[in-house]
């Protein structure tokens, strides 16, 4: 619950963020330089305890609710909503979370995969 | 006719009797006898889900046709045994308890279950409901948050509401409460959070907590010394997510107990007692008369939840009166229901994870897959961890002596992640598991089974290529079994043959749980229709073009 607010200010914050560093990822050909390689692996370990059981293993499973690996990159602001509302049978999950661990998660689901 | 001029005659004999207005323990006990109620879960406290009925039979059923529907506007999944007393039908999802008149399916009233909006996150395989149960003029149910409600039968209104446990600390409940002897019995969902499972038993009448039976041992316990140093137990799982069967000339509801906590076993060497266990209880106080546990330290997320079907069978020229059931493990237990002795355990599907089970001890024998596993390799497991079968329950036809099953034939990669402390609300699991890259592409996902219970052989399998069926069996005198498809199609299938004798597709996929009834001497069956559950999540990419939404379809013969 109180991560909301928290994650509302980022939203907007990110925002301008993400318009700025789409030329910029534009220009280093998907190589992502926006997140520690900290961050990415403590959304790894988040990842495969409390998503893995419906996204498959590092994002890859045929049986996956939703291949993440597809996720827009572009997209911070629907991956928080969606962690904090819930979507069809994806839950709400976001309050189980601090701001910092939704930041890594989305790091990860971000660039953690891409090698 | 007969049977309507016997219907008739009963009810009169019931009005006479000045039971019409309330079920009595002696009602709950016959469910089944007067085919204008299903008063129980599992249409008899046996949970047979099996009924005499004939008219809708092999011959007439490419006559059968929808005649109502009534939308459940929820979009979560439908997965409840609807009840029918007294020409009302009742129904639960995690929304709503909906009244319906059977005649002609128009809503007599419907209550809300008001649950926050972040519950669904302590929820593993679906939000959901398995149905309500009905005794003396009250509806009962659970809640997703964890509550235990009773609703006045005439007008829905709250009579009462309990807490069994703190829906934060991993705790739900979708299961449907089961009646016995007096006492209201329900069970806990969260094996997959770090939960202590339980069984509780509460006054009807009043919602008063009469007595809770942990499902894992603690210290100076029996069966406390199961779980190594430490606490383990208190996280252990061991939930009770499916309804109990109950033999009320034993006094003994019978009860199976989930997965363990979390699925790598490391925090918690031994045999974990009474995860993935057969239980009997006493319905009125909780005492545990025996149990038999049927996967030892589960590592596997082999459940022994499932419906626990009461029968007689012939076993060595001897009757004996057993308790059955197709685990998820992939064994087919046949118990002594009076004092647990095991009579059969063989293999219903391909199992890997154990050669066999040994008759004298009880225990499976482990293969070389549980040392691998235990030490960090992938393996690949036969069953799946959506096992050999999942919930959705078998019938039992009493007069074949067969069970009818929806089972899973598929493995999965596995192995074990680093155990993390308990963190409330978040998973409690430590393991990873995906498809095997070998797996022919025409290689049938599951089966509906026509199995002996003894020799867990087949009749007759009938093959499914595009998803394994989520919903339940009912079988019928009509030589009929009634299941459904994740694709929304209902189906009729011959249950001597396998083959399929007719389909009718409703709005939405189908993983609920078919019934059947009479009004006026004429049969009808009913299945509710709303994609959710496991069957859901796992498939939710394939399943693009079934929107979700919940219905009730009720089906009779044209004239
Ligand atoms: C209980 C199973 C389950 C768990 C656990 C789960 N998800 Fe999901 N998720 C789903 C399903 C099902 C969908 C597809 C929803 C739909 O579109 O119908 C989904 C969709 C998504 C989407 C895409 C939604 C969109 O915008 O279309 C994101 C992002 C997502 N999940 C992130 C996560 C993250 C991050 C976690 C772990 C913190 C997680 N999920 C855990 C089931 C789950």
């Amino acid at each position: 619950m109180d991560v909301r607010p928290a994650g509302l200010t980022k939203r907007l914050l990110y925002l301008g963020g993400a318009l700025a560093l789409y030329g910029a990822s534009v220009a280093a050909q998907g190589t992502d330089r926006r997140f520690e390689p900290e961050q990415i692996s403590k959304g790894a370990a988040l990842f495969a305890r409390n998503c893995a059981p419906c996204h498959g293993p590092r994002m890859v499973d045929p049986q996956s609710a939703f291949d993440l690996r597809k996720f827009p990159p572009d997209e911070k602001t629907r991956f928080v909503n969606v962690l904090t509302r819930g979507k069809n049978a994806m839950p709400p999950l976001g309050g189980l979370f601090g701001p910092d661990e939704i930041d890594a998660l989305w790091a990860y689901v971000v660039a953690g995969e891409k090698r | 006719m007969t049977r309507s001029l016997l219907s008739l005659g009963l009810l009169l004999f019931a009005s006479c009797a000045g039971v019409v207005s309330a079920q009595t323990l002696e009602d709950l006990r016959n469910d089944g006898k007067n085919t204008d109620n299903v008063l129980t879960y599992g249409m008899g406290y046996h949970l047979n889900r099996y009924s005499a009925l004939d008219q809708i039979n092999k011959a007439t059923v490419k006559r059968l046709v929808p005649v109502w529907s009534l939308s459940l506007d929820n979009r979560w999944g439908e997965q409840a045994q609807p009840l029918v007393y007294n020409g009302v039908m009742y129904v639960t999802n995690a929304r709503w308890t909906v009244a319906i008149d059977v005649a002609t399916g128009k809503q007599i009233w419907r209550t809300e279950v008001d649950w926050l909006p972040e519950t669904p996150r302590v929820v593993c395989c679906g939000v959901s409901n398995k149905g309500p149960a009905l005794y003396n003029g009250k509806v009962f149910r659970t809640t997703l948050d964890a509550f235990v409600v009773a609703l006045d039968q005439k007008t829905g209104k709250q009579l009462w509401k309990s807490k069994a446990a703190d829906w934060t600390e991993g705790y739900s409940m979708t299961v449907a409460p089961l009646v016995a002897n007096g006492v209201l019995l329900t069970g806990i969902s969260g094996a997959e959070f770090g939960i202590r499972g339980f069984i509780d038993g509460w006054d009807p009448d009043t919602g008063r907590h009469l007595w809770r039976r942990y499902t894992t041992a603690a210290p100076g316990e029996p069966g406390g010394d199961t779980w190594g140093p430490g606490d383990a137990y208190k996280h252990g799982g061991a939930s009770t997510w499916i309804t109990g069967s109950y033999d009320p000339d034993l006094d003994l509801v019978y009860w199976g107990t989930g997965n363990a906590g979390p699925w790598n076993p490391e925090p918690r060497p031994g045999d974990n007692l009474y995860v993935a266990s057969i239980l009997a209880i006493r319905p009125k106080t909780g005492e545990l008369v025996w149990h038999y546990q049927a996967t030892p330290n589960d590592p596997y997320d082999y459940d022994a939840c499932w419906e626990l079907i009461l029968g007689d069978l012939k076993i060595d020229g001897g009757n004996r009166k057993v308790v059955m059931q197709l685990n998820r493990n992939g064994f087919l237990y046949v118990l002594d229901r009076a004092n647990g002795k095991l009579l059969s355990a063989k293999p219903f599907e391909k199992v890997t994870w154990a050669t066999h089970v040994d008759m004298t001890t009880g225990r499976p024998v482990e293969s070389e897959l549980g040392q691998k596993v235990r030490a960090g390799e992938w393996i690949e497991k036969w069953p799946g961890t959506r096992g050999a079968k999942n919930w959705p329950h078998a019938a039992f036809n009493p007069n074949t002596g067969l069970l009818y099953a929806n089972t899973m034939h598929a493995a999965r990669m596995y192995r074990f992640l680093p155990v993390e402390p308990f963190k409330a609300g978040q998973r409690y699991m430590f393991m990873e598991a995906k498809d095997p890259e070998n797996r022919p592409a025409d290689l049938p996902v599951g089966h509906v089974d026509a199995l002996d219970p003894v020799t867990a052989q087949p009749r007759w399998r009938m093959p499914l290529q595009d998803f394994a069926h989520w919903g339940a069996l009912l079988a019928t005198g009509g030589g009929l079994l009634f299941t459904g498809k994740m694709t929304g199609e209902f189906l009729a299938i011959d249950a001597d043959t396998g083959k399929l004798l007719w389909q009718f597709k409703t709005g939405s996929g189908i993983n609920a749980q078919p019934i059947t009834w009479t009004l006026n001497g004429k049969q009808y069956v009913t299945v509710l229709s709303g994609l959710g559950g496991l069957g859901e999540i796992v498939n939710r990419q394939k399943l693009g073009n079934v929107p979700q939404g919940g219905s009730v379809w009720t089906f009779a013969l044209l004239d």
